[in-house]
């Protein structure tokens, strides 16, 4: 038939995109950037967002030795930054990572989102369980990261310790090792719980041990950051203050103005603290206690180590499951609240008070430092619906700031708070039927 | 006493035995208690600008109410309508 279309040409076999096109070489780019959009070409062309290498090369086989008699049995000596070698006694400082990478330096000079490698992205595929080759032994020797970060050969009792950054998270960028000896903490969770006995619930205080108490390292990210706010909304200024009605019925009245406020303040903060493990950073009051554990920061973070895993040596440790782009949410809400705090000195003069209506946050630079911090746990489980409650008395372990939550024995709080009422009651009415 | 012949001190029980529950019930739980960051970590700021642009845009007059309405100058992390800058 005359009318009989030939098909359009089928696309060239070859070229991007093809079955036959070859993928570019990795870290290479499959176009010429200069031909792109000055945006993205910057995007592109910018470094990549690890800046601060905090790796530990020397300790790449999961050996620590000690620098004088090359013993791997090295322990965190309490009450100091030091480690000390159990074979010949030999003690050393941990290197403090805010000189060594300057973490304290040029906040306000901030651009972007800097990021420590112990803070890098968690791999998807990540495995808790790390295995070593003892290189004394030639045996295995694996060691669970969920709770500690160190384990010894049962054969030739090397110990290993993990020190690799980015496989799964659970390597920080640097530790600040425990100073509350565990006596210490024993003594102030008693202490705590001392105070509080008359209506705390009867099986915690039968179960009350609080040589149980553990040392654990809880993962943290902290943040230093550079930052502008803008707040707006209405403040009132009283102008006069007057009275009406008759004696019995007197009522105060007041007239003011009213003021359209704007504010503006630039600001850094240095070491933030957020938490970077999601049960923690989860502080629901109605469904944990986690806020218990939130109460006792800040710690003195200036002082943290470069991170060595003999300092976890002893103790168990949680990991850091959360990345930087989850907890940027956090960050800004408490930016926000910074720069609310800030602002309160500037509207002192509305004495009627200011009601904030917008709020505006440009985070100009960020700096992330994965760092693992350390806690004294009590912890005391209540039975009850959905699961129960998990109770903590927490003790800070550089600063001994001690906080806890002790189940309470609801008939007798109860009970005490109707005593009080009916007395209060008692006495009303006996006022009132004097009075009458 | 007032025209209500002082019926309000019938509230004294009730009152007194809530505020004793959740002192109590505080003090035990500490379920208020979290971190200051807002005074307790190490911030810098400049000088707080926008003082000079406040300006008068109302005035009230007989009000009962002792503050502004919906007073938030102290609650710090009680978070207000978000402006962001697409733009930039």
């Amino acid at each position: 038939m005359s009318d009989f279309k030939t098909p359009p040409p089928l696309p060239p076999v070859t070229g991007p995109g093809s079955p036959q096109d070859v993928p570019p070489l990795p870290g290479s780019l499959p176009i010429d950037p200069a031909t792109l959009p000055d945006a993205i070409r910057e995007e592109l062309e910018a470094p990549d967002p690890v800046a601060i290498d905090t790796a530990a090369a020397e300790l790449s086989d999961g050996l620590n030795r000690c620098p004088k008699c090359g013993s791997t049995d090295i322990r965190h000596k309490l009450g100091t930054d030091l480690l000390v070698c159990l074979y010949c006694r030999n003690e050393w400082d941990g290197a403090r990572v805010e000189e060594l990478f300057g973490f304290g330096e040029g906040i306000d000079q901030l651009k972007g989102t800097v990021i420590a490698s112990g803070a890098r992205d968690i791999a998807a595929d990540a495995a808790v369980l790390m295995t070593f080759k003892c290189t004394g032994c030639g045996a295995e020797v694996t060691v669970n990261t969920e709770s500690a970060m160190t384990a010894r050969c049962h054969w030739c009792r090397h110990v290993f310790g993990v020190n690799e950054q980015v496989a799964n998270g659970a390597v920080p960028d640097a530790v600040l090792p425990f100073h509350i000896k565990k006596d210490d903490a024993v003594a102030r969770i008693r202490q705590f719980v001392d105070k509080r006995r008359l209506f705390a619930l009867k099986e915690f205080k039968e179960q009350f041990t609080p040589e149980n108490v553990v040392g654990v390292y809880l993962p943290y990210m902290i943040v230093d950051g550079n930052a502008s706010a803008d707040v707006a909304g209405k403040g009132e200024i009283k102008t006069r203050e007057y009275t009406r009605g008759t004696d019995n019925n007197k009522k105060t009245y007041y007239d003011a103005d009213v003021y359209q406020l704007q504010r503006h303040v630039d600001f850094t903060v240095d070491d933030l603290p957020l938490e970077s493990s999601t049960e923690r950073g989860n502080l629901d009051v109605r469904v944990n206690t986690n806020n218990i554990i939130n109460t006792i920061l800040p710690f003195d973070t200036k002082n943290a180590v470069k991170w060595n895993a003999s300092y976890l040596s002893g103790f168990t440790s949680e990991k850091r499951n959360s990345n930087v782009e989850h907890l940027h949410p956090r960050l800004e809400d408490q930016l926000l609240s910074i720069a609310r705090a800030q602002v309160q000195a500037s509207v002192r003069r509305y004495d009627r008070g200011v009601r904030w209506e917008q709020e505006k946050l440009d985070v100009h630079g960020t700096r992330w430092v994965s760092m693992y911090l350390p806690v004294w746990l009590y912890s005391y489980h209540q039975p009850g619906a959905k699961g129960g409650m998990l109770h903590y008395i927490a003790v800070n372990g550089r600063t001994g700031e001690t906080m806890g939550s002790v189940p309470v024995q609801q008939w007798k709080l109860l009970l005490a708070a109707l005593t009080v009422g009916t007395i209060l009651e008692t006495i009303a009415i006996a006022i009132l039927a004097g009075s009458s | 006493m007032s025209d209500d012949g002082g019926l309000w001190l019938l509230a004294a029980g009730p009152v007194g035995a809530t505020a004793l529950y959740w002192a109590l019930y505080r003090y035990y739980r500490n379920t208020d208690k979290s971190h200051g960051f807002e005074h307790e970590t190490k911030v810098e700021a400049k000088p707080v600008t926008g003082a000079e642009s406040d300006t008068k845009v109302d005035t009230i007059e007989g009000t009962q109410q002792t503050r502004i309405d919906g007073d938030n100058v102290g609650a710090y992390r009680a978070r207000v309508q978000r402006i962001t800058d697409e733009s930039s």
